[in-house]
């Protein structure tokens, strides 16, 4: 009675055509049928969010779709993310701000925050701490007390706005701290690259590369806990 | 858990969807699965066919039309939100949609498929009561509106045919001095609420109080009207003191559970908080007001 019938699902731009019932999930076609296993399931209830991708750029949770209804779509999931046009030669900019600004423990809401992210900086390039908020307010993350998420995809909007801008100079600060005739900086290491502009670079030999508080929140005094190396190195 | 196995159909127009209803045994209608692929899944429906409408593009609409706001039944809570129409003309609406569920949820489910689900805790179904809304639905013999105060029968059960398909949600276009509101109390974002009002008022030329609609979330067994609150509002002026009178008929009117979010006493007292929040954002949108007349 319930046939399987065949669909075509287009993940992180691969086509893959599989045989489903009309009962299975878009979670479980994406982590059963085709193996990946980056995208999880935190509960049967459509509450977590720890199974969000994006259908044709939009975030949904997996588990609330069948994967009957994706048939023709373009979906993202977290294993597609360092192939992004906009990711460094590693990763992409938000996995590094969730490894830079340590938004994750367990890493368990991970792959679904990082989707919640991406969908958000996509449609608004520079939010606030507000929009972040509700932009993951359908993932549940239990250990990390969010602070450090939100701090995550603000450092990837910082870099991605810097790549932005060195983009539009014509690669011009890129090619002067890479001086490697590296890749095209509209796609190359340019997180990399940042740490030497001199724009956000705290001055410091050991400087970790981190955002500088001062670029991030310009006249603002930095919490006590938050990256005084980076306070110190710029007084002048 | 996996659902049982289901036929999967997935009509493109209105008319095969409800000749497909009609035919089929056991029917049951998908829209955006944010309600039916949990209630799928738990078995708590166990249907032996399942009509996909995501395919009837006919059906993805929001905009006004003789007389009417009318949002098709593939409306999602995303497109209310986003909808600058709504946001210049619909505060109830405007108000609603980012206090439904989260991001994800609101771009699949749809404003009909919430209310066809009937949950007294959503909270479309207290707008639609307060703006005397109707749905519109579509079966084997044609087409007739419900007006909303009848399609909301029992928890989770309404006066839909088993052939029937709503194809709309519509509320009437506001008159110059009309506002509308949506206050929502739940326990964190996303949730659904502990209690809700959705207020509508409309004014006369001389800043009396025309028509006033009350509709109110999670504290009876269905999205329920206050009816004397509504009644005590008409033909007065605003100010904060009938607005404490109208929360007071409303946290009456109301019918709340005590459960583990709250008692029934806390949950009425809310009732009249909210109530009398909404009113006051009304009728400032509707400019019968300078500023809020109540805290
Ligand atoms: C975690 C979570 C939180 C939520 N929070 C809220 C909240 O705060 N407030 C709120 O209001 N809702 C909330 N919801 C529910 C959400 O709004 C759903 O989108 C909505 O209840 C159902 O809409 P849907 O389009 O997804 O319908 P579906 O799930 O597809 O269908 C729901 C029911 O309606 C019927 N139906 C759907 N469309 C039609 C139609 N056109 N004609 C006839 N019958 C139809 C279906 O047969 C089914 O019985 C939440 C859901 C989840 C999972
Ligand atoms: S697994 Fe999908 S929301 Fe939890
Ligand atoms: S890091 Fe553990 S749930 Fe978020």
């Amino acid at each position: 009675m319930s046939d399987e019938r065949e669909i075509t699902l287009t993940v992180n731009g691969t086509e893959h055509t599989i045989e489903v019932e009309p009962r299975r999930l878009l979670v479980h076609a994406i982590r059963e049928d085709l193996g990946m296993t980056g995208t999880h399931i935190g509960c049967d209830t459509g509450n977590c969010g720890a199974c969000t991708v994006l259908v044709d750029g939009e975030p949904i949770k997996s588990c609330l779709m069948f994967a009957a209804q994706a048939d023709g779509s373009e979906i993202l999931t977290v294993e597609g993310m360092e192939d992004l046009p906009d990711a460094g030669p590693e990763l992409h900019p938000l996995q590094e701000g969730f490894k830079e600004e340590h938004g994750l423990q367990c890493g368990y809401c991970t792959p679904g925050m990082l989707m919640a992210g991406k969908a958000l900086l996509e449609e608004n390039p520079d939010p606030d701490e507000e929009e972040i908020r509700e932009a993951i307010s359908g993932n549940l993350c239990r250990c990390t007390g969010y602070q450090n998420i939100v701090k995550a995809i603000e450092y990837a909007a910082d870099e991605l706005d810097d790549a932005e801008r060195v983009a539009a100079d014509g690669g011009a600060l890129a090619a002067d701290t890479a001086g490697d005739g590296g890749p095209d900086p509209a796609d190359g290491p340019l997180y990399e690259a940042d740490a030497g502009d001199a724009d956000t670079f705290c001055g410091r030999e050991d400087c970790c590369g981190g955002p500088s508080t001062d670029e991030t929140h310009p006249g603002e005094d930095p919490p006590a806990q938050f990256d005084t190396e980076h306070m110190g190195g710029d007084d002048e | 858990m996996k659902s049982a196995p289901f036929e999967h159909h997935e009509p493109e127009s209105v008319s095969e969807a409800v000749s497909l209803l009609e035919s089929l045994d056991d029917p049951t209608i998908l829209a955006g699965g944010q309600s039916l692929v949990p209630m799928l899944r738990f078995r708590l429906a166990n249907p032996d066919v399942v009509v996909d409408i995501n395919g009837i593009d006919s059906l993805e609409y929001l905009r006004e039309e003789d007389g009417y706001l009318k949002l098709g039944a593939l409306a999602r809570h995303a497109d209310v939100e986003d909808s600058d129409l709504i946001d210049e003309r619909y505060g109830s609406f405007a108000d609603t949609a980012p206090l439904v569920a989260d991001p994800q949820i609101r771009n699949r489910g749809t404003v009909v498929g919430s209310v066809a689900q009937a949950d007294p805790k959503g909270d479309w179904g207290s707008v639609l009561i307060a703006h005397d809304g109707e749905v519109v639905v579509e079966g084997p013999d044609g087409e007739r509106a419900i007006p909303a105060d009848e399609f909301f029968l029992l928890p989770y059960d309404t006066t839909l045919g088993e052939e029937e398909l709503i194809t709309e949600a519509r509320v009437p276009t506001p008159a110059d001095r009309e506002g509308s509101a949506y206050h929502k109390l739940k326990r964190k974002t996303g949730d659904y609420a502990m209690a809700g009002v959705a207020a509508r008022l409309r004014f006369d030329d001389d800043g009396r109080i025309e028509s006033a609609g009350i509709g109110m979330t999670a504290v009876d067994i269905t999205n329920a009207r206050a009816s004397e609150a509504e009644e005590a509002l008409e033909g007065e002026r605003p100010s904060p003191e009938l607005f404490e009178e109208a929360g007071e008929l409303a946290a009456e009117a109301s019918n709340p559970e005590s459960d583990e979010h709250g008692d029934a006493s806390y949950k009425e007292r809310m009732v009249d908080v909210l109530a009398q929040r909404a009113l006051g954002d009304a009728a400032e949108r509707a400019g019968a007001v300078k500023r809020r007349v109540t805290q």
